[in-house]
């Protein structure tokens, strides 16, 4: 497998006044090609700012980012917008959907920002949930949400499906069920996912596990043999 | 500590208290500035004939002697009265300018406003008191010599004081509504200055208990044939024109105020509903504290209360003390007031208050729903408005309609209250706007059609009252010009009594009477035709039959109308001169128009004026009129601007997270910038097309209100429609683009962190 992310000595320092904060540590790591990457660490360790960095929604203070051989951390802010629409397909904890379009319409919106055809019904129906198409986010439960927001980030075929926290507001069933989705994306798609969350059964169901503490890395584990999601202890 | 959260809280939304306070500032400044300025000419002038002691009434008769001021007298209703000589005489000047001579008896009434110089002495045989603006045109100062020739009398007085008269407010000559002091003027003398012993005196200024109506009623009983005519002070040209001037002012004193408050009271409506609905688990908190509800209610309440009192009071205070100074110097280049004052009225300080009052009404009301709810409802958030499939959800065309589209139409629909303002703001600027380009038109319009579509003469020369037939005759033939009569005649109706003109031509091509328009009238010798204008005020048309008599006469006449016409500035009959003999009234030619150019003087012509002098002179009477018209434009700007940035900023607000959602997902900035963009264009497309009606009505009341002498049909040109169109859309399209920055410094992180 070949790699497709690689952090190379990256810092990324917040300024508050005369406070300096040091979300990431010099930090290294590489992700495969359709690996199931798990982002572990307390509340507050940077987990989030490194998905933010890897997703272009933040500039790094030093270091590189390189994705598919393009150097992310060089890009102007219209290259991250490209870059964005292009290889990142995110899942919010909150889920994000735009609240006047139906599931369906949140789906064929990425037609408006890739040359990519659209099915909006084939792509609900493969996160089951085609009945549910002509109905507005606030009609559907969380986790049918959140599966119209994992919909919507594959539909435009992105390298990477980033999640921050993405079962963080559901009940734990539901929250299986959607892991679940994600790793059957990472298997049989061959789509990079990276999770980050604070839940540490996740890490045996992951093909790599990056602990992160403190803004730095503390351990990377690569699993020989992840369990299916369905068959963790919850 | 409260104080304190709402100081923070203002300062955060800067922008929309700042226009909250510049809506109530404005609003209060424009009511009490133009109110300022027009109970200031009212408070002025009426000081001026109070303490100039203006007569209420003028009597007019060929001679009037001791028996005659006995009758008077007599009426009972009289309580004082004065004879004088009222003449017409022409200056010794180049230019031959027309001097009114008024030879007094003892000047108590109408009393001449001395400026420079002594006194008016009765005594005083060698003294003239002169018109102070036309001195000044002609550079005269006391003690200086002046020459009057009248009716074959030639005298010489030295000036002994320059000065104003009541009389005189407003002072035109008959063949233009301009003045021109530089031809025009009047001046006092004693009755001792007339060069004969007797003085053949012909107006009467009168004093009188009762109503004007109750008095000419009277008069009319008991002296029926002894005297020409009675003018009330209402009537009285320059008493009339000036306070059909201010009829004018006052009412945009009212019609335009009224716009901005209701604007004010929009966007403090708009902001407080927003403020509290970001608030509302921070209300939650304070009542689950044990803050009581009075207080919060309170705390809310005071937000636009300060604001709107403050910029209230400064409107106040600024608006009287600056407007006025705007209008004032090219007014009293028409009008002669000894003073221009600003004035003040109780009326500014109900309108300020009705504006606090409403500004608490207004927050109270936005406050209200959640002050009512138990702490625990309102700890939690407000559950997110629900959008819905309606019917154009269903029809074929949707399913091709653009994300960008689809999206506003919902957002449009989530949000009716909000679209509603941004409406309505949009109808005002666009009914301003077409206020402003309106009256330009009109006034544009008017000059047209007066100086070009029906007057095709160069020359027009205007007959002295005492010229024979024959002298006019021979000018006449002299400069190959055709004679016309025009006279002050009332008509009367079933149903109205209306002041109107005579016109009488010869079958001239010089003065071509037209429809509205444009398409000539041919008037046959054998016919009357009636203006629209006093057709609609007397409710009559063709083949009515009214009564009507030239004003001194009291003979009158019959006549069937047979044709309509239209005049700009003239309203009444135009017939032939044959026509007006038919009917058993004497033709007296009172001017000459010709296409040449007359400078040199006639016998038994009194002054000569040419078209382009008469052009010249609408024009500076105009000036005033394009102050306004920029004014407007300025203020319907200024509205579009603050309504359309504040509805955009609150939209924006309530939108952040989705705007955040759509950048991460890899939108372009110019995709987002286009998505807020479409819903104002659409919401500016309504209001520009609802404002025009309004505009239109506005438009209307104005140009109604301009007198009865003036007929405009309010209208406006392609070119200036196509302009109050590209200046709506492009202040909306501007004011969008103000937004485009805000897309760009968007959080994306920070906009997401938080869940609703």
């Amino acid at each position: 497998m070949s790699t497709i992310i690689e952090f190379k000595n990256v810092n990324k320092e917040y300024k508050s006044g005369d406070h300096i904060l040091k979300a990431m540590d010099n930090v290294n790591f590489t992700i495969d090609s359709g690996e199931f990457v798990v982002i572990l660490g307390p509340s507050g360790a940077g987990k989030s700012t490194l998905l933010n960095l890897l997703g272009g929604l933040d500039f790094v203070t030093s270091g590189q980012i390189i994705v598919n051989n393009n150097h992310v951390e060089s890009f102007s802010d219209n290259q991250l917008t490209e870059y964005r629409a292009r290889n990142v397909g995110f899942i919010f904890q909150f889920y994000n959907l735009i609240p006047n379009l139906t599931a369906q319409e949140n789906i064929e919106l990425m037609k408006d920002i890739v040359d990519v055809d659209i099915d909006g019904l084939s792509v609900l129906d493969s996160v089951g949930l085609k009945d549910h198409a002509n109905q507005f986010p606030a009609q559907l439960s969380g986790g049918e949400q959140q599966r119209v927001s994992i919909a919507r980030a594959v539909a435009k075929r992105p390298t990477m499906l980033l999640c921050d926290e993405p079962t963080g507001a559901l009940d734990s069933k539901t929250g299986v069920l959607i892991l679940n989705l994600l790793q059957s994306m990472s298997n049989n798609q061959n789509t990079t996912v990276v999770i980050v969350t604070h839940n540490a059964i996740l890490a045996e169901a992951a093909d790599k596990v990056i602990r992160i503490k403190n803004g730095q890395v503390e351990s990377i584990v690569v699993n020989e043999n992840p369990k299916n999601v369905t068959d963790l202890e919850w | 500590m409260l104080a304190k959260k709402m100081i923070r809280d203002i300062s955060r939304h800067k922008a929309q208290f700042i226009s909250i306070f510049l809506m109530a500032f404005l609003g209060v400044f424009v009511f009490a500035g133009v109110g300022g300025e027009s109970v200031g000419l009212e408070v002025n002038v009426n000081d001026y004939y109070e303490e100039t002691n203006l007569a209420d009434g003028w009597i007019y008769s060929n001679y009037i002697n001791d028996l005659f001021m006995y009758q008077v007298d007599a009426l009972g209703a009289t309580t004082d009265m004065e004879r004088q000589l009222v003449v017409d005489s022409v200056a010794d000047f180049k230019n031959d300018p027309e001097i009114t001579l008024h030879f007094v008896e003892n000047n108590t009434i109408s009393k001449f406003y001395l400026l420079e110089g002594e006194k008016l002495d009765i005594e005083d045989k060698e003294g003239v008191w002169l018109d102070k603006s036309f001195a000044d045109e002609k550079g005269l100062k006391v003690g200086d010599n002046i020459t009057f020739e009248f009716e074959g009398y030639k005298i010489e007085k030295e000036i002994r004081g320059l000065g104003y008269s009541p009389e005189y407010v407003y002072h035109a000559s008959t063949s233009s509504v301009i003045p021109d002091f530089n031809k025009i003027g009047f001046a006092y003398m004693s009755y001792k200055a007339f060069p004969e012993d007797t003085v053949p005196y012909n107006v009467l200024n009168v004093k009188f208990e009762g109503t004007p109506e109750t008095y000419a009623e009277l008069l009319s009983y008991h002296m029926d044939g002894y005297y020409n005519s009675f003018v009330e002070r209402s009537e009285h040209v320059s008493v009339s024109q000036f306070s059909e001037e201010m009829d004018q002012h006052s009412m945009m004193s009212d019609i335009f105020p009224v716009v901005f408050i209701l604007i004010a009271m929009l966007i403090l409506l708009t902001t407080m509903t927003r403020i509290i609905t970001h608030q509302r688990t921070q209300i939650g908190i304070l009542k689950a504290n044990g803050f009581k509800n009075h207080s919060i209610i309170l705390h809310y309440v005071s937000y636009g209360f300060l604001l709107v009192l403050i910029g209230s009071i400064l409107g106040l205070i600024l608006g009287p003390i600056t407007l006025p100074q705007l209008f004032y110097p090219s007014m009293s280049a028409t009008y002669k007031l000894p003073s221009w004052n600003p004035a003040w009225s109780m009326n500014f300080v109900y309108v300020a208050a009705l504006m606090v009052i409403m500004s608490i009404a207004v927050s109270f009301y936005s406050v209200k729903s959640i002050s009512s709810e138990n702490p625990a409802d309102t700890l939690r958030p407000k559950a997110p408005k629900v959008s819905t499939s309606g019917i154009v959800e269903k029809l074929a065309i949707w399913k091709h309609l653009s994300f960008n589209v689809r999206w506003n139409w919902r957002d449009a629909k989530r949000n009716k209250f909000r679209g509603l303002m941004t409406i309505i703001g949009v109808i005002g600027c666009t009914a301003l706007l077409v206020c402003a380009f309106g009256m330009y038109d009109g006034m544009n319009d008017l000059k047209e059609w007066e100086f070009n579509q029906i007057n095709h003469y160069d020359s027009k020369l205007i007959a002295d009252e005492e010229a024979t037939i024959s002298q006019i005759d021979e000018v006449a033939d002299k400069v190959n010009g055709d004679k016309l009569m025009e006279g002050a005649i009332e008509i009367e109706s079933d149903t109205a009594k209306k002041s109107a003109s005579l016109l009488v031509l010869n079958g001239t091509d010089l003065i071509t009477p037209t429809d509205y328009d444009r398409n000539n009238v041919e008037i046959e010798d054998d016919e009357v035709s009636i203006s629209q204008k006093m057709a609609d005020m007397l409710g009559v048309d063709v083949g009515d039959t009214v009564k009507w008599h030239i004003m001194g006469s009291d003979k009158w006449v019959k006549t069937k109308i047979d044709k309509i016409h239209a005049d700009p500035t003239s309203q009444g009959f135009i017939m032939s001169a044959d026509k007006l003999e038919d009917l058993d009234l004497n033709y007296t030619a009172t001017s000459i128009i010709t296409s040449e150019h007359v400078d040199r003087k006639y016998d038994g012509i009194k002054s000569t004026n040419s078209l382009n002098d008469m052009t010249s002179s609408w024009d500076e009477l105009t000036e005033a009129m394009w102050l306004l018209i920029y004014i407007l434009i300025f203020f319907a700007s200024l509205l579009a601007v603050i309504v359309l940035y504040n509805l955009g900023l609150l939209s924006f607000t309530e939108i952040e997270r989705e705007i955040a959602t759509l950048k991460v997902l890899g939108f372009k900035t110019g995709a987002l910038r286009r998505l807020l963009l479409t819903q104002n264009l659409w919401f500016t497309a309504v209001g520009f097309i609802l404002g025009l009606p309004v505009g239109y009505f506005v438009l209307d009341i104005m140009w109604k209100s301009s007198g009865d002498s003036f007929y405009i049909l309010p209208s406006i040109t392609l070119t200036n429609f196509l302009l109050t169109a590209a200046i709506t859309f492009a202040l909306s399209i501007m004011v969008n683009l103000l937004f485009s920055r805000k897309i760009k410094r968007l959080n994306m992180v920070e906009s997401l962190k938080s869940g609703e």
